[in-house]
C-alpha cells in the first residue's frame, strides 16, 4: 500500500569527502602502473617512434612539408623556381618546423566530478597522471591545468621522467569544488597559454552551458583539443525510485520527482543521447574522443588511447 | 436503501472524520520527498521536460492515489453503517422465542405418529418452522427457559445461525421457571419495534407462575385498601394484612408485558403419568447400619395407573434389590410410604417405577420414573479417653456400635502425650481425644478431634472467663448438631467454668447459663474441639439421656455424619453443599451423572453449584489450584462427596400438555404468518469492494501508476 510503503533505502551520495582524499591516490604501485605504460607505448608504437615529436606547425625546418603561394615580405631564398620556371607562378617552399610538443592536460576538478565511487575526479586525475607521465618521457612539455568555471591553478611545463612526482604533488594539492563552465574556463586557458600544443580535456562535460563553446575555443585558437569524458555507471543507470527531491551538486537546483521505471529508462536514454551528441561534435571535427566510466581501470582506458592513436605519433 | 446503524450517527460521524483526517495526514506525510543528490540535474530537466505533456496526468494520478484512500475509508464506514436493499417492512417484528427445555419436555409425546420424538424436538421442529417463516424484517432471539432464562442467539434475522443454534439444544432435567424467562424477554425487547414473545413449549407450568404477569391493566386480584401500605407486616388488629402481603408479593414478581404480543406454540399429546415426587433416606439413630427410606409417588393422569416400586441399593441395574412393592393409584392420587429397617452395603439408594402390563400400566415421562438417594456415611471411630475411671463415660461410649476406644490414665498421656497420635489398633491417629478433668499443656495434633469435660488453668484451648458456681442451663444452641435433641434445662451442676467467646477464632456457644457461655464448639482447621465447663463428677447429667445423646452427636459432628443430613436435592435449584473438614479450597470439580465435569466455586467451606440432571452428582476436591484452573482429572481427589438429585417436581411431573395458554389473565394465540419482505444487505459486498480496492491501491502503487 502507498500509506505503508517502505522507505527506500538509496540515499544521496556525496563524494565531496571522498574526492577531497587524494592521499593514497599516487603510490607506488600506480608509479610502476605508469612505467608499464611508458613501455607498453614505445613498444606498439617502436614503428615510428623518434623520442621527440613535432608539431604542425610550419616554419623553419629542414623538412619539406608543403608550398604556398608568394606574397610580398617573403623570404626570397624560399621561392622555388623550379616551379617559376614550369608554372610561372611563384610559390613559396615551406618546411616543418621543429619544435618541442606542448601538452596541456585539463582536468575537470568541479563537484559532479566528485560523485561516483571512486569519485570521478580520482579516476581523471589518475588518467591525467598517466598521459602526463608518458608524455613527460617522451620529453615533452607538460603542463596541467585543473578547472571548473576557471582554471584553478597551472603547473608550468616541464619535461622529463623524474617531473613526474611534480605532477603527484600537484594533483594532491589542487583545490577542486565550484560549477563547470568549460567555456569561461578555456577562455582562460587559452589566454593564458601562447604556445599551442596538445590540450587533453578530461571531465564529465556536465556543462550547463553546453560543451561546444570550450572544445570550440580550443580548436579556434589552434590548440589541438583530446577530449576524455568519464562517468559513473550510477549516473548513466541511477537506481532510484519513489518521490525524490533531486539536487544538483553543483547549482543547488532542486527539482521534484517522482522517479518510475519508465522516468528511468527516458533518462538512461538521455543521458545515452547527451553523451552521443558529445561524440558526434568531437567526431564530426576531428578531435579525438573517449568515452569511459569509472568502472574500467586507467590504464586500460590509456592503453586504448595509445592504440587508437592521437595522442602518440 | 436503509441503515440497520448498529453504532450511533453521531459517533460514526466522528470516527469517520478522524479517519479521513489520518488518511489526509499520512498522504501529506508520503508526499515528503527524500533528497538525491544528482551530478548533471539538467538531464533530469529534459527528461522531466518531455514528460510535461502528461502533466495534468500526473497531478490526477496524485489524486487518484488520494481519492482510492479516501474512498476505501468511506466504503469501510458505510459498511460499518450495515445499508440494506429492499423496502423496509415497517411491521417487521422483533421476536423472542422462549423454547422450554424442562424436564417435562422429555416426554415422548411429540407426535402421535413418531413415538420416540420426544415434545422438546417436536418444540424444536415448530421453533424452525417459525423461524423459516419470518420475513426479511425480522428479528429473532432464541431463549431457552428451564430453571434459568438463558438467551442463545442475539437478535438475528440469520435463519441459518438461529437453526445452528436450534440444533445445539438440549432439554435439561430441571423445572422452567417461566416468569423469569418473560420478565427476562420484555428486557431484551425493550424499545424494539412490534415486539413478539413466542412460548414453544407444553404449557406445564403453576397456576402461579402463569399468574404472575399483567398486560398493564387493573390485575384481577383485589387490590388493598389505598390507606394500607402494601408490605406492612400483619397485625392482629389488621386481619387484612396478610392477603396484602401476599399482593404485594405478587405484584413484586409480576412480569410487565404491556405492548408486547405473546404467542403460544404448544407441543405434547398425552396427560398420564405416575412419578416419584419425593425419595429421601435416614439413618436410625440408636442403630446407623440399618436405616429408612421415604418414597412419595403420585399419579398425575386421569385414569387409575399402576406400577411396581422397586428400591435397589447400589446403582441402577446392578443394585440389589431391596424392596419391590406393587402399587395402583386412583386419578391424582398420591402415595406416601415410609419403607423401614432396610440394610445394605451400599450408600446408595436407586428407586424406580417400574412399567406393569396392562392398561395404566406406563407413561411417556421416565425421568421421574427414578430417584436417588444418598446414606449418610457410616464411619467407625477410635476414641481416646484420657480419665480416671468413670462408668458413665465407658458406658455412654459403648452404647455406640461406631466407637472403639481406648483408655488412658492422665498421668500416663502426660508421660508420653504422642500416645494420641499413634492407635495401636490402626497405626493411625485417634478420630477422638476425650480430656475428663485433665488439660494438659500438650493436645494431639490434628486431625484428632478433642473433648474436653472441665478443662481448667492456662493450658485451656477455650479461655476462661469464671467460674459460675451451681449454674442453671437457660439456654442451648438448638440449631447446632451437638445440642440437636439435646435438653440440659433440668440438670444439675456444682458449678462450671464460663469461656471466654472468641467469634474471631469461629467459637460457637452451646449452652448457656443466662449470658455466660458453659459449653463451646470451634472448628480448628481440618479438625473440632468441644469444651464443656462442667466436670463429670459433679453433675447429674450421665444419669439424663441427654449425656449419651450428647455424646453421639458430638461424634457425629466430629464424623461429618449430620443425622439430618438432606443429601437429596431437587434439581435446578442452587445446591450449597458443605465441605466438612476440608479446607483451603476455592474450587471443587463437580462430576455430574453424564461424567461432564465444571468447576464450582467454595466460599467459607461451602460449594455452590445448580445442578440440571437427576442422578448422583461426584464432588472432588483436589488440592489448591489457581481459581479458574481445571486440575487434572487424573490427579488424585484429597476428598470425594456425592449428591443425588431428583426432578421432585409435581409441577413437571403433571406432563398434561396445555393446547392454550393462559397468562396473567389472557389467552395466547398462535404466532401469525409473518410478513414477507425481501432485504438484502450489503456490508459484505462494500467489504469485498474495500478490498478490491485495497488491491487496486497496492498494485498501482508498487507498479508506479498512482505515485
Amino acid at each position: 500500500m502507498g500509506l505503508l510503503a517502505k522507505k527506500n533505502p538509496v540515499a544521496a551520495t556525496s563524494g565531496a569527502a571522498r574526492a577531497a582524499d587524494r592521499s593514497k591516490l599516487f603510490d607506488d604501485r600506480f608509479l610502476r602502473t605508469l612505467e608499464h605504460l611508458h613501455l607498453v607505448s614505445r613498444k606498439v608504437f617502436a614503428g615510428n617512434l623518434r623520442a621527440e615529436r613535432r608539431t604542425r606547425k610550419v616554419g623553419s625546418g629542414i623538412e619539406f612539408a608543403d608550398h604556398r603561394t608568394y606574397s610580398r615580405g617573403d623570404d626570397f631564398r624560399y621561392i622555388d623556381w623550379n616551379l617559376y620556371g614550369r608554372l610561372d607562378r611563384l610559390l613559396l617552399r615551406l618546411f616543418e618546423e621543429e619544435e618541442d610538443l606542448h601538452i596541456y592536460i585539463l582536468i575537470d576538478c568541479s563537484d559532479s566530478m566528485a560523485i561516483g565511487n571512486p569519485p570521478k575526479m580520482h579516476y581523471a586525475m589518475k588518467v591525467g597522471a598517466a598521459l602526463s607521465y608518458v608524455g613527460l618521457a617522451n620529453l615533452d612539455r607538460v603542463s596541467i591545468l585543473p578547472f571548473s568555471q576557471k582554471v584553478l591553478g597551472r603547473l608550468p611545463p616541464a619535461r622529463g621522467k623524474n617531473r613526474i612526482f611534480r605532477v603527484f604533488e600537484f594533483l594532491r594539492a589542487v583545490e577542486i569544488g565550484g560549477t563547470t563552465d568549460l567555456a569561461e574556463a578555456a577562455k582562460i586557458f587559452v589566454g593564458q597559454n601562447k604556445r599551442r600544443g596538445l590540450a587533453v580535456v578530461i571531465s564529465d562535460f556536465y556543462d550547463p552551458k553546453g560543451f561546444e563553446e570550450g572544445i570550440n575555443t580550443l580548436r579556434y585558437n589552434k590548440f589541438e583539443p583530446f577530449v576524455l569524458q568519464v562517468y559513473d555507471q550510477k549516473e548513466a543507470a541511477p537506481n532510484l525510485h519513489g518521490d525524490l527531491a533531486l539536487v544538483d551538486c553543483e547549482t543547488g537546483e532542486l527539482r521534484e520527482v517522482t522517479v518510475s521505471k519508465s522516468l528511468l529508462e527516458a533518462y538512461t536514454r538521455e543521458h545515452e543521447k547527451y553523451c552521443k551528441e558529445l561524440e558526434d561534435f568531437c567526431t564530426s571535427r576531428a578531435v579525438p574522443f573517449f568515452r569511459t566510466h569509472t568502472g574500467i581501470p586507467f590504464d586500460e582506458l590509456v592503453l586504448r588511447i595509445f592504440r587508437s592513436g592521437g595522442f602518440l605519433r | 436503501m436503509t441503515w440497520l446503524l448498529p453504532i450511533s450517527l453521531g459517533t460514526l460521524g466522528v470516527v469517520a472524520l478522524a479517519a479521513g483526517v489520518l488518511v489526509v495526514i499520512a498522504y501529506v506525510l508520503k508526499m515528503r520527498r527524500r533528497r538525491f543528490e544528482v551530478p548533471f540535474s539538467s538531464l533530469w530537466k529534459r527528461v522531466l521536460e518531455q514528460r510535461d505533456a502528461n502533466t495534468l496526468w500526473k497531478q490526477l494520478r496524485r489524486l487518484l492515489s488520494l481519492a482510492l484512500l479516501l474512498s476505501i475509508v468511506a466504503l469501510t464506514f458505510v459498511a460499518i453503517m450495515a445499508p440494506t436493499l429492499g423496502v423496509t417492512d415497517r411491521r417487521a417484528r422483533n421476536v423472542v422465542v422462549l423454547l422450554d427445555t424442562s424436564a417435562s419436555m422429555r416426554a415422548t409425546d411429540g407426535d402421535p405418529e413418531r413415538p420416540t420424538l420426544t415434545r422438546f424436538e417436536r418444540a424444536r421442529e415448530r421453533t424452525v418452522e417459525l423461524i423459516d417463516s419470518m420475513g426479511g424484517g425480522d428479528q429473532a432471539m432464541i431463549m431457552r427457559v428451564d430453571s434459568q432464562a438463558t438467551p442463545l442467539s442475539r437478535f438475528a434475522s440469520d435463519k441459518p445461525l438461529l437453526r445452528k443454534v436450534l440444533d445445539a439444544v438440549q432439554p435439561a432435567d430441571t423445572a422452567a421457571d417461566l416468569p423469569r424467562a418473560l420478565s427476562a424477554a420484555a428486557d431484551a425487547l425493550r424499545g424494539r419495534a412490534n415486539p413478539m414473545i413466542v412460548i414453544v413449549s407444553d404449557g406445564a407450568y403453576s397456576e402461579l407462575q402463569l399468574g404472575q404477569a399483567s398486560w398493564g391493566a387493573a390485575p384481577p386480584t383485589a387490590a388493598p385498601t389505598a390507606a394500607a401500605p402494601l408490605a406492612s407486616a400483619p397485625t392482629v388488629d389488621d386481619p387484612d394484612a396478610a392477603s396484602r402481603k401476599a399482593f404485594a408479593d405478587t405484584q413484586l414478581a409480576t412480569v410487565d408485558l404491556s405492548g408486547i404480543d405473546v404467542r403460544y406454540l404448544g407441543v405434547g399429546a398425552r396427560a398420564d403419568n405416575v412419578g416419584i415426587i419425593a425419595f429421601n433416606v435416614r439413618r436410625y439413630i440408636a442403630n446407623k447400619a440399618a436405616f429408612e427410606a421415604f418414597v412419595e409417588v403420585q399419579n398425575f393422569g386421569a385414569e387409575p395407573a399402576k406400577r411396581r416400586l422397586e428400591l435397589r441399593n447400589g446403582n441402577g441395574e446392578t443394585g440389589t434389590l431391596i424392596e419391590s412393592l406393587p402399587i395402583e393409584l386412583g386419578p391424582g392420587e398420591r402415595l406416601r410410604r415410609r419403607v423401614a429397617n432396610l440394610s445394605g452395603s451400599e450408600s446408595q439408594l436407586h428407586a424406580t417405577l417400574e412399567p406393569v402390563d396392562g392398561p395404566g400400566g406406563s407413561d411417556v415421562f421416565a425421568l421421574d420414573d427414578e430417584a436417588w438417594a444418598l446414606l449418610p456415611a457410616q464411619k467407625k471411630q477410635w476414641a481416646l479417653l484420657v480419665t480416671a475411671d468413670n462408668l458413665y463415660l465407658e458406658g455412654a461410649m459403648q452404647m455406640y456400635d461406631n466407637i472403639e476406644y481406648d483408655k488412658l490414665e492422665p498421668a500416663a498421656y502426660d508421660a508420653d502425650p504422642t500416645a494420641a497420635a499413634r492407635n495401636p489398633h490402626t497405626n493411625q491417629p485417634y478420630d477422638v481425644v476425650v480430656f475428663n478433668n485433665h488439660t494438659p499443656a500438650i493436645i494431639p495434633p490434628p486431625p484428632s478431634n478433642l473433648v474436653w469435660f472441665h478443662p481448667d488453668g492456662p493450658s485451656s484451648p477455650f479461655a476462661i472467663r469464671s467460674v459460675l458456681p451451681r449454674p442453671r442451663v437457660t439456654e442451648t444452641a438448638e440449631e447446632h448438631p451437638v445440642m440437636r435433641w439435646v435438653t440440659l434445662s433440668d440438670v444439675n451442676f456444682d458449678a462450671a467454668n464460663v469461656f471466654a467467646i472468641d467469634r474471631d477464632k469461629g467459637d460457637a456457644p452451646l449452652v448457656f447459663s443466662v449470658r455466660d457461655a458453659i459449653a463451646v464448639a470451634r472448628r480448628d482447621g481440618e479438625r473440632k474441639l468441644l469444651a464443656f465447663g462442667w466436670s463429670l463428677d459433679g453433675t447429674d447429667l450421665m444419669l439424663r439421656v441427654a449425656f449419651p445423646l450428647l455424646l453421639v452427636n458430638s461424634l457425629d459432628w466430629f464424623a461429618g455424619d449430620d443425622a439430618d443430613l438432606l443429601t437429596t436435592y431437587a434439581t435446578g435449584t442452587r445446591l450449597r453443599i458443605p465441605l466438612d473438614g476440608i479446607t483451603g479450597l476455592t474450587e471443587v470439580t463437580i462430576v455430574d451423572p453424564l461424567g461432564r465435569r465444571a468447576q464450582a466455586p467454595v466460599v467459607d467451606g461451602v460449594a455452590t453449584f445448580v445442578s440440571n440432571r437427576v442422578g448422583v452428582h461426584q464432588i472432588l476436591a483436589y488440592p489448591a489450584t489457581r481459581r479458574g484452573v481445571a486440575p487434572d482429572p487424573k490427579a488424585e481427589p484429597i476428598a470425594s462427596l456425592q449428591v443425588a438429585t431428583n426432578l421432585g417436581s409435581p409441577i413437571e411431573s403433571r406432563i398434561a400438555p396445555a393446547p392454550t395458554l393462559t397468562l396473567g389473565g389472557q389467552s395466547l394465540e398462535a404466532p401469525p404468518v409473518f410478513a414477507v419482505s425481501a432485504r438484502r444487505d450489503l456490508w459484505l459486498y462494500l467489504v469485498l469492494l474495500v478490498v478490491a480496492l485495497l488491491c487496486v491501491e497496492w498494485i498501482t502503487y508498487h507498479r508506479r501508476i498512482t505515485v
